[in-house]
């Protein structure tokens, strides 16, 4: 049979398919040229999840919108920790310190930032019930007012460290108004250039200018921070000009942006190492010939530009060349198969059972270097086999002892900007997150030391030293720093990168039409 | 009439119930502690510390036994109360209700586009069976089915809003950002749609009504638009009822690429950081809706198709 205009009825229904499903296709909201008047876009990594509790990660998110402030705050160029809404402080005793707040500083609802609201904001952390890791009640005694401009903050045991902690996004000081029944309210309550005015639940956070900012003019009239887990998607925004400032730009994404002339992509080592932890409490890995062998046999330059391609650095040690307290000498272990190979032999190793390495699923880069460890591996001698997991899954086990190998990473600085934490936590022999189960009572010593050590250039050294140690007695293999890579468009003027990704749009920020 | 909206609420209790209670076990089945992973989620550091851990759990009662926690959530529910966040310490109602309209409006987008484009196409399909049209539907319905959301949505990202910027890349912020995640949510159901649409109006024409129709002298096109369209959406009809039920909750890889804050990927990310309330609220509305969505299917059948009154009215 046939039909007279057998697409008559067919352009009828695709019509009624263009006027209704997609008729209202206009002007793209966020499309290029939508950004103007000094409005910044940044596609973020990161959504809140927490309403906005400050003893959690939702604080960063206030943080980098220009909103939260904290007592002192972490400048990565100087490497040191400078005043904010404190201008100076003192260690009055040996476990309490003075913090004189800045004059003329007001909330963004108007009311004065004086001792009594910053007490109310630190004590308010200190009181959540599962507290922030940089200030709880392990560190931290008692904060109090002691006149209207003085904040006294008496902590457990010698802290020389405590300027540190109180530059930690988890401390923000936010005005009385904000803590109320149902939680955290940062609209109008923050010290920061930017104001937040409107939040799409899941979506994004706008920010207008504060004009009565305590930090001068505010460059920018405004921002909105969106919320995209999709890193692809981020990648994307940055290209098409959605967003002015794209944060972690995933390796697969690199070569796309390397070549777009409209922006440019800035590099930073982050404070995260992937690394392959060995369990130094068991047999083989409890033999440091055999943890060795293993870092000999690993072709980290290889790993660094086939999986990550270019996004990370092969590791040197356990800190980033770029950390002040890294040591500059340390290159990046080559591999050398006839060593590691006499090494296996001499560690008496004997081939079984394969050893198992776990790749963490929640990255899923990990897969692939743990295949390009089982090649590695095999070449040297050792047999092993490749199981995936969920962190949550594997964590009791890693933490008690019942594994082999696991790739993994961890954020050296996510507590406050000090390996501090990290060193403690990690490689004492008490370590609460040591998953190596490593133990060296002169590493332990050090680390002490350097915890009560108040001159900052010494404190360094000695993480320096204790870096070493873990280096020497090859703990875990450290495979590659990773890079945090932003895609920032060229309009963008004073973008300074951070690496703890706590702060983008700042004072300072701007711009071009 | 009655019987079948009766049975079907009593199948949705039911339902709602059974797939609330597989929900709320997940957390505890799966490796791994509900509540460090609630603390993970809060804050994205290493191990939680131990004193931190029991004191949430004692805060929202994880540390009672299953199946108190379970009667605790159904009796809440029962009145209205869906409960707070493990995670925001919100109202679970705050969080699922939004999300519930923007997946509303994203699978009825869908589905629209669906049916329009599915319809056209098959009715091309079936009035030129075997030849060229025909063919070339065929084979591009039969191409969509094979690609991915994850592979189709990329591509038109790249075309539509990077190489054209005419649309958005991502977000949810009014028709125009709804385009992209609509239309790549509908290329499955089009090609399954279209197979549907054609078969059933090729059924039709066969009918010996028709051919008595077009043999009394009723012109070609209205025989089409009488008697073979209103036949052939009958399948279709069906079709969209499941599709649509499926897509409510189902849609959570287009959410994610298109950063659209909807229910599939609240109820992902709940169950992955054992946010239990939120994963339960989610999944209970999804099931009612689901559930509502074929009854009124059903009862459209009724309506739409005399064979089924007749059926129902003799049994």
């Amino acid at each position: 049979m046939r039909f007279a205009r057998p697409f008559a009825l067919a352009a009828v229904a695709l019509s009624v398919t263009l006027t209704t499903g997609c008729g209202a296709a206009t002007a793209p909201t966020g499309a290029p040229n939508a950004n103007n008047d000094g409005r910044i876009v940044v596609a973020n990594f990161r959504a809140p999840v927490s309403n906005w509790a400050l003893e959690t990660d939702d604080a960063y998110i206030l943080s980098i919108a220009g909103c939260l402030e904290t007592m002192t705050r972490y400048d990565q160029t100087q490497q040191k920790v400078v005043p904010m809404l404190s201008e100076s402080w003192e260690q009055t005793a040996a476990k309490q310190w003075d913090f004189k707040l800045r004059a003329g500083v007001k909330f963004q609802d108007g009311t004065p930032m004086d001792a009594k609201a910053v007490a109310g904001s630190l004590n308010h952390v200190l009181g959540a019930t599962a507290p922030a890791r940089a200030f709880n009640s392990k560190f931290i005694d008692a904060v109090k007012e002691i006149d209207a401009t003085t904040v006294r903050v008496t902590t457990v045991n010698e802290d020389p460290l405590l300027p540190y902690r109180v530059a930690s996004v988890n401390t923000g000081i936010l005005s009385p108004a904000s803590y109320t029944d149902k939680g955290i309210d940062p609209f109008g309550h923050c010290t920061g250039p930017f104001e937040p005015v409107s939040e799409k639940p899941s979506q994004s956070l706008t920010v207008d200018r504060n004009s009565e900012y305590w930090g001068g003019k505010v460059a920018l009239a405004g921002g909105e921070i969106r919320f995209i887990a999709e890193g692809a998607t981020r990648a994307t925004q940055v290209q098409t000009g959605e967003a002015d400032i794209s944060m972690s730009i995933p390796a697969a994404s690199l070569d796309a942006l390397d070549t777009d002339k409209s922006l440019s992509l800035e590099k930073t080592d982050s404070p995260r190492t992937a690394t392959l932890y060995m369990n130094n409490s068991r047999a083989p890995f409890n033999n440091v010939e055999l943890r060795r062998a293993a870092q000999l046999s690993l072709d980290l330059n290889a790993i660094s530009s086939s999986v990550y391609e270019g996004a990370a650095a092969p590791a040197t040690g356990p800190f980033a060349p770029s950390e002040p307290w890294a040591n500059k000498e340390l290159a990046v272990p080559q591999q050398d198969l006839e060593k590691a190979r006499k090494l296996v032999a001499e560690s008496g190793y004997k081939a079984g059972k394969p050893l198992e390495v776990i790749a963490i699923v929640e990255r899923a880069e990990f897969a692939d270097v743990a295949a390009i460890i089982q090649a590695n591996f095999a070449e040297a001698g050792l047999e092993v086999s490749v199981v995936t997991k969920e962190y949550g899954a594997v964590e009791p086990d890693l933490l008690a002892g019942n594994y082999d190998m696991v790739l993994s990473q961890r954020n050296r600085m996510i507590d406050i900007a000090n390996p501090i934490g990290f060193l403690q936590a990690d490689y004492t022999c008490e370590g609460s997150y040591n998953l190596s189960h490593y133990c060296n009572v002169s590493y332990d010593k050090l680390v002490q030391q350097a915890g009560s050590e108040t001159d900052e250039k010494l404190r360094n050294e000695l993480y320096r030293k204790a870096g070493d140690i873990l280096t020497e007695d090859a703990a875990n293999v450290w495979v590659v720093n990773e890079q945090a890579i932003d895609g920032v468009r060229n309009e963008v003027q004073g973008y300074v990168q951070d690496p703890l990704t706590r702060y983008i749009l700042t004072a300072t920020l701007s711009k071009s039409s | 009439m009655s019987t079948l909206i009766a049975r079907r609420f009593l199948g949705l209790v039911a339902i709602a119930l059974l797939s609330s209670f597989v929900v709320f076990l997940i957390p505890f089945i799966t490796p791994g502690d509900p509540v460090r992973k609630l603390l993970r989620a809060r804050m994205d550091v290493g191990p939680a510390d131990a004193a931190a851990v029991q004191a949430y759990a004692q805060q929202f009662g994880l540390d009672a036994p299953l199946w108190r926690q379970f009667l605790s959530w159904v009796t809440r529910f029962l009145t209205g109360d869906m409960g707070i966040s493990y995670t925001s310490l919100t109202p679970v109602f705050d969080q699922v209700m939004p999300a519930t309209a923007i997946t509303l409006t994203l699978a009825g987008g869908a589905m629209v586009v669906a049916v329009l484009i599915s319809l056209a196409l098959g009715l091309v399909c079936a009035v030129s069976t075997g030849r060229w049209p025909d063919r070339v539907i065929t084979s591009f319905t039969h191409a969509l089915v094979s690609i991915p959301e994850y592979a189709i949505a990329p591509l038109l990202v790249v075309i539509f809003a990077l190489k054209l910027a005419l649309l958005p890349s991502a977000g949810w912020a009014g028709p125009a950002s709804w385009v992209l995640p609509i239309v790549v949510l509908a290329l499955r159901p089009i090609s399954f749609f279209t197979v549907a649409v054609r078969s059933g109006m090729l059924d039709a024409l066969a009918k010996e009504h028709i051919v008595a129709a077009r043999a009394r002298g009723l012109g070609e096109r209205r025989t089409v638009l009488t008697h073979v369209i209103p036949h052939g959406l009958l399948p279709l009809w069906t079709m969209m009822g499941v599709w649509f039920a499926g897509l409510l909750g189902g849609s959570v890889i287009v959410e994610v690429i298109f950063a659209i804050p909807g229910m599939g990927r609240l109820v992902y990310e709940a169950v992955l950081n054992a946010d239990i309330p939120v994963a339960q609220g989610g999944v209970v509305v999804v099931v009612v809706l689901a559930v509502v969505v074929t009854t009124l299917v059903d009862l459209g059948h009724v309506a739409f198709d005399p064979t089924v009154r007749s059926r129902i009215r003799h049994a």
